[in-house]
């Protein structure tokens, strides 16, 4: 199965970045593409992905 | 084509061997967990139990979202003017963003996504019947609107509130919010239909067969389904007969108000809405209407007529899958 990217998103320069949902791509610019058109619903100000495979916990859940 | 039938095979005995692999938590320690007040944020927290459960509800909710796409997409081409197009291409492009959101999670449980989307045959998708039947007019679709996305609505805020699967639930926080959104377009184009009598009469026939499917899109009644784990591991919140009521409780006053007459009423005494008609009933899919003369009828006979799926069952799963195929299968 493809790779997972999570996508984390603001709104406003006041507000952090916040976990905004996932996609799935091989390919680095098509999950860039599919982020950026996938949650297309708020007019971000930012919007990064992380390849969940990078992420480390420090505390779980 | 032979070989897209064996990779059909191979993908469902993979969905289904690699279970107890993927969730290695006990029963035991899901009930802990749960008891401790904590949510399930993935596979890591799951029994095998678990897993199936949550898959389960998980595809009945992105099959929804799916298929009311190319349903609402065939109706609003009979919008009356370019910007209520537009309106309704707005809601469809939320829907495919709700199922989105449902097959990423199903693709976080470990199932093969493009093989739910793109592969799989079109009788084995979990939406309700209701969806099999076609909407054809610009009012069936906003009626649609008020009655399916309210349905969506009641069962997918009762997951909100009470899911135990962190993700799923902090997800639908946007949904909801949407999905008011879909009924409102609904209840403000009914609004404005039924001030002339021609519009009215359009509506109400279209509630006439609508509403029905609507009230049997929760299932099996309480009596006669056992919802143990469902309501144990906190995969919903409310039984199938108390979503019904919700339901009813937000549908009923509303046609009252706008005079579109519903087979069902409110009993003040119990607080409980009572359905008025032979229930649950025959359905005459070619003609869309119901046979209410020959009384109620089994609800075995109403779960051969799902299982037979209905006509717009393999259109809309063709209208989804196509693109994938021709580039995939050739
Ligand atoms: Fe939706
Ligand atoms: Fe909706």
């Amino acid at each position: 199965m493809s790779r997972a990217w999570e996508v984390f998103a603001r709104q406003s320069y006041e507000e952090p970045l916040h976990h905004v949902g996932a996609v799935r791509e091989d390919d680095e610019e098509l999950a860039l593409v599919s982020a950026r058109s996938i949650y297309d619903e708020q007019p971000w100000i930012e919007m990064i992905i992380v390849p969940r495979d990078e992420v480390r916990e420090a505390i779980s859940a | 084509m032979g070989d897209y039938k064996l990779t059909l095979v191979s993908q469902v005995s993979y969905v289904e061997a690699d279970i107890e692999q993927l969730a290695q938590r006990t029963e035991d320690e899901v009930r802990e967990h749960l008891a401790a007040g904590k949510l399930v944020e993935g596979l890591e927290h799951m029994s095998p139990e678990y897993l199936r459960g949550i898959r389960r509800i998980l595809t009945v909710s992105a099959d929804t979202e799916w298929v009311s796409a190319p349903s609402y997409l065939r109706a609003a081409q009979h919008a009356p003017a370019l910007n209520n197009f537009g309106s309704a291409m707005s809601i469809i492009q939320d829907e495919l963003a709700h199922a989105h959101i449902a097959f990423r999670l199903l693709g976080d449980c470990g199932v093969d996504m493009d093989w739910l989307m793109y592969e799989r045959p079109a009788e084995e998708f979990k939406y309700p019947y209701a969806f099999d039947v076609p909407l054809n007019s610009w009012v069936e679709l906003v009626c649609a609107n008020a009655l399916y996305d309210q349905a969506g609505f009641v069962l997918l805020s009762d997951i909100h509130q009470s899911s135990t699967f962190g993700p799923w639930k902090r997800a639908l926080k946007k949904v909801d919010k949407e999905e008011t959104f879909h009924l409102r377009h609904g209840r403000t184009w009914i609004k404005k239909l039924v001030a002339e009598p021609e519009g009215k009469a359009e509506v109400q026939a279209a509630v006439d067969w609508m509403f029905i499917l609507t009230l049997e899109w929760f299932g099996l009644p309480d009596t006669r389904k056992r919802h143990g784990i469902q309501l144990e591991y906190g995969f919903k919140g409310k039984t199938n007969d108390e979503l019904r009521q919700d339901w009813m409780r937000a549908v009923v006053p509303f046609m009252e108000e706008v005079g579109i007459q519903v087979p069902a009423h409110l009993d003040e005494d119990t607080d409980t809405y009572v359905i008025d008609c032979p229930f649950p009933a025959r359905f005459d899919p070619e003609k869309r209407e119901w046979d209410l003369s020959v009384g109620p009828v089994s609800w075995d006979e109403v779960l051969d007529r799902w299982k037979g799926r209905g006509e717009m069952n393999s259109v809309y799963v063709r209208t989804m899958q196509r693109g994938y195929q021709e580039a995939h299968v050739g």
